[in-house]
Formats: C-alpha cells, sequence, structure tokens
C-alpha cells in the first residue's frame, strides 16, 4: 500500500551467528518510509537480534543494511549519528534511574547539541502531554507504573526526532491491564505516519495497526505479507502452526 | 574517708596527666609536630586519593569494556593485558616495598637528585590506591544492567558520554561504600611515611616520643587523631550517600 514510498532500510542477506548457532541465517528485506512492520515468531527464532541488528546493537557477522542508502555495516559509518535517527524501544524499558523524568528526556538532545537546554525542554513538554503524562516530569523513573515507563521510555525515543522507531517486544513485561495504554501510543504514532519495526506478541495489533507483517523462524523470512493475507491466509505450514496457538 | 581517698586519688592522677601532657605537648612547642604532621598526612592523602580515583577510573573502565565486550579489538586487548600486569604487580606486594623502590629506586633514576619526599609519599599512595580503586569501579560498572548502556547507545550517544552521563554515575553510587572504606584505608596506611624519613603524623609522634621518652601521650595522642578523622570521613561519606539516594525514593 505504500509501494511507491522510497526505501528507508534495506537488509540484504543479514547473518547472525554465534559459533555453529545461526541466530540469523541470510534475512533480505525491504522497509518503506510510513510502513509499520509487525515481526512475529516464536522465542528464538530471532526475530529480537533482527530487530537489535537494524542500529546494530548486535553487529552482523555478514550482510548489509542499508539506513537512507548508508550501509552502516561499514565500518567508516558514524553509528554514533545514525543512530540518532533511529529510536528504540526497549522490552524492559531500560529508563535512566538516576535521572528524572524530565532529564531522561532532554539528555540525548542536549548532550548531542541537537537542541539548546531551553528547546529539548519545550520538546519534552509537548512529548510529556502527548504520551499523557505531564504531571510526571520531575519525578524519577521508579515511582511509575510499567506502562507510565515505557511512554516515557517511547517520548525519550521520539525527543531525538527520529525517521524510524525500532520497538523490542514493547508490552512483552507489562501488566495486562497496562497493555493497551501503551499500544494506544503506539497506534497514534503509526497514525501519524513514523514508520516503524515492532517485535511484538500481540497479534490485535499487528492486523490492526501494522501495514505489513513478516514471520521470523529460524532465522529467516518465512513469510511477509500485509495483515489481512497473513492472518487470514497463512502460506507457511509453520506460521499455521504457530498462529493456531496463538490466535 | 574512703571517698576522701578517692578525690585525692583522681585529683592527684588528674595532676599527673596535665604534667605529662604539658612536658610531651607544650615544652619546646613540642605539639607543632604533630600539627605538621597532621597536615603532611593530609596533603598525602588527599593527593593520593585524587590519582588514585582517576587512576582507577581509567583502568576501570578499560578492564570492564573489556570484560563486556565479546569480542575485544587489538587496542583494548593490549590496555587490558597492561591494566591486568599494574593490578598483580601493585596488589601482589606490600606498599611499604612500593614506597622505598620509589624513594630510593624509581624516582633518583628519573631525575636527578630524586624527588621530595611528599612527592615520592603522593605517587607511591597514589599509584597503589588506584590499582584498589580500579578494581572497585570495575566491580560498580558491572553491576549495572547492559539495558542502560544500550538505552544510551541507541539514543546515538557515545561510548564516552554513555559512560559519562549514564553508567558513572550509577556505578559510583553503587561503589560509594566500598570507595570510602579505601579512602579510610589510604588516610591510615599512608602512616609508614616515615620509613622515607617523612614527617606525617605518625612521624610526629615518634619524634616527640624520642625526645620525650614517655610512649603514652604521643602515641594515643596521635591515635586519636587518625580515630577522629576517620570518623569524619565516614559522616560525610554517609551523608553524601544518604542524598544521593533521595533520587530513587
Amino acid at each position: 500500500m505504500n509501494g511507491e514510498n522510497e526505501v528507508l532500510i534495506e537488509v540484504k542477506d543479514l547473518k547472525k551467528y554465534y559459533g555453529d548457532n545461526h541466530v540469523l541465517d541470510g534475512i533480505s528485506t525491504e522497509i518503506r518510509k510510513g510502513e509499520v512492520v509487525a515481526v512475529i515468531g516464536p522465542s528464538g527464532s530471532g526475530k529480537s537480534t533482527f530487530l537489535r541488528s537494524l542500529n546494530l546493537l548486535e553487529i552482523p557477522t555478514g550482510g548489509q543494511i542499508l539506513f537512507e542508502g548508508v550501509d552502516i555495516t561499514d565500518p567508516k559509518n558514524n553509528i554514533n549519528r545514525t543512530r540518532q535517527k533511529i529510536g528504540m524501544v526497549f522490552q524492559q524499558f531500560n529508563l535512566f534511574p538516576h535521572l528524572s523524568i524530565r532529564e531522561n528526556i532532554m539528555l540525548a538532545p542536549v548532550k548531542l547539541g541537537i537542541m539548546t537546554k531551553e528547546e529539548a525542554n519545550a520538546k519534552a513538554e509537548e512529548l510529556l502531554l502527548r504520551v499523557g503524562l505531564p504531571e510526571k516530569a520531575d519525578t524519577y523513573p521508579n515511582m511509575l507504573s510499567g506502562g507510565q515507563k515505557q511512554r516515557i521510555a517511547i517520548a525519550r525515543a521520539l525527543a531525538m526526532n527520529p525517521d524510524v522507531m525500532l520497538f523490542d517486544e514493547p508490552t512483552s513485561a507489562l501488566d495486562p491491564e497496562m497493555v493497551g495504554e501503551v499500544l494506544a501510543i503506539m497506534k497514534e504514532l503509526a497514525e501519524n505516519g513514523m514508520t516503524m519495526v515492532v517485535v511484538t506478541h500481540e497479534m490485535g495489533f499487528a492486523r490492526e495497526v501494522a501495514t505489513h507483517v513478516m514471520f521470523i523462524n529460524e532465522g529467516v523470512i518465512q513469510e511477509e505479507n500485509t495483515p489481512k493475507e497473513f492472518f487470514d491466509h497463512p502460506q507457511n505450514p509453520r506460521l499455521q502452526d504457530f498462529l493456531s496457538k496463538v490466535l | 574517708m574512703k571517698n576522701l581517698f578517692v578525690v585525692n586519688k583522681i585529683r592527684e592522677l588528674i595532676e599527673i596527666f596535665i604534667e605529662r601532657f604539658q612536658f610531651n605537648f607544650i615544652e619546646e612547642d613540642r605539639y607543632i609536630h604533630i600539627v605538621k604532621g597532621l597536615f603532611n598526612t593530609l596533603e598525602v592523602t588527599v593527593f593520593a586519593l585524587i590519582i588514585g580515583v582517576v587512576l582507577g577510573v581509567l583502568v576501570g573502565i578499560i578492564r570492564s569494556s573489556h570484560d563486556k565486550s565479546d569480542r575485544p579489538g587489538r587496542a583494548l586487548r593490549i590496555l587490558n593485558r597492561i591494566c591486568s600486569l599494574y593490578l598483580t604487580v601493585i596488589r601482589g606486594t606490600p606498599v611499604m616495598i612500593q614506597l622505598l623502590i620509589m624513594y630510593f629506586g624509581v624516582m633518583p633514576a628519573l631525575m636527578h637528585g630524586g624527588a621530595s619526599k611528599l612527592l615520592v609519599a603522593i605517587l607511591t599512595f597514589g599509584i597503589n590506591s588506584g590499582a584498589y580503586v580500579a578494581e572497585i569501579i570495575r566491580s560498580g560498572i558491572m553491576s549495572i544492567d547492559p539495558g542502560q548502556s544500550e538505552a544510551s547507545r541507541s539514543l546515538g550517544l557515545s561510548f564516552y558520554q554513555s559512560m559519562r552521563y549514564i553508567i558513572l554515575p550509577q556505578a559510583f553510587k553503587n561503589v560509594l561504600p566500598a570507595l570510602a572504606n579505601e579512602f579510610i584505608t589510604l588516610l591510615k596506611e599512608t602512616s609508614i611515611c616515615g620509613y622515607i624519613g617523612f614527617a606525617d603524623l605518625t612521624r610526629g609522634g615518634d619524634i616527640i616520643r624520642s625526645a620525650t621518652f614517655s610512649c603514652w601521650m604521643p602515641l594515643i595522642a596521635v591515635a586519636l587523631i587518625y580515630l577522629a578523622m576517620v570518623m569524619i570521613i565516614s559522616t560525610l561519606i554517609r551523608k553524601l550517600e544518604r542524598r544521593m539516594r533521595i533520587n530513587e525514593r
């Protein structure tokens, strides 16, 4: 549906080996601007490793990742620069416990010289409003619930004005009643045109919000399709089996 | 009757105490040895502490980076080798031998006529303390969840920025009690400076002892001063700890 949009991330034959363990065994795909890609698969399938490779938190063993046309696996590429444009949200939130919520959001833009303190502060307040937690600006992460922490983590990543957001099982560590508030913010992000890659077990979210669903198993993409086709007419037997268990 | 006897006995003891006190500290201004010695001890401790912390943080970062990375680069491997050697040698030999080697061997070889006793003491205790601080800092860095560094690096912070703003502040808070311990040990360890003839606090008491031939007064005075300094440091550190923990509650 976004076929005519430009390609933001191009992955070519991505491989990641730990000794004899082939976690990623040749993954190739394209992620276009404005797409929301849901990545699903059984645990240990390599889907998190795939996501973490996209900003080189995992160093690939082989293959290429082109981000906005630049090969980021090339050692000459300044990875810190690239990461400024790739926001990431983690399963365990990873907020900085020694900094206030406001400081969590302001730190990167200020220390990287992208915004002045005043600009970053204004941005922080705007983002806190967007994730519905303006009153939490001067509290510390330990005082927040899991869902609130994850909403702040999303705000922190957004403060850098990224071109793409990576979500690594963002709701898996949450109490069930808090999943909704985080998914709502992700949905709002998607509706505003943010390019997103989401590793998730939330099939409802994948079906409803994603423009594209990817099934990774045994280190390769076994099926990739629009959500409707993907869920209604799965082709791969392993995917059929997987869906029958989770749906 | 018995009461009177006790009172007289106490009065007698107080008089002896005052007399001994005057003899040991007031006559010929002998207290000067203690005061000067105290300042020298503090000077050595403070500068050695600064060197120790700088060295320790550096070595601690190198060692923990090496331990954490699954495929350390060549430069990091060589640096780690050098740091391990430093730790092995410094922690494996008595600080007194290090002091003597520094005073009689290393410094005369480096500069004509050798360095001042103060400088020798500062360098020796700084280098010595650095080895212990390094292991404390390393354990502090290793105690921080890897997710912290992943989150900061994913925002685009460099390795150094991530260390400086995210990892080290948290690591420092975790190891503050251990660092305080090292600080206290360092202060007391400088009491061997007398072996190179440096006039530290212990030496000050010793000079008085050899002049007055009384052991109790000068040695107890010196001991009490060390004790007071350690108690002051402990109190300050405890206050600092409490202030740093406010954020988390």
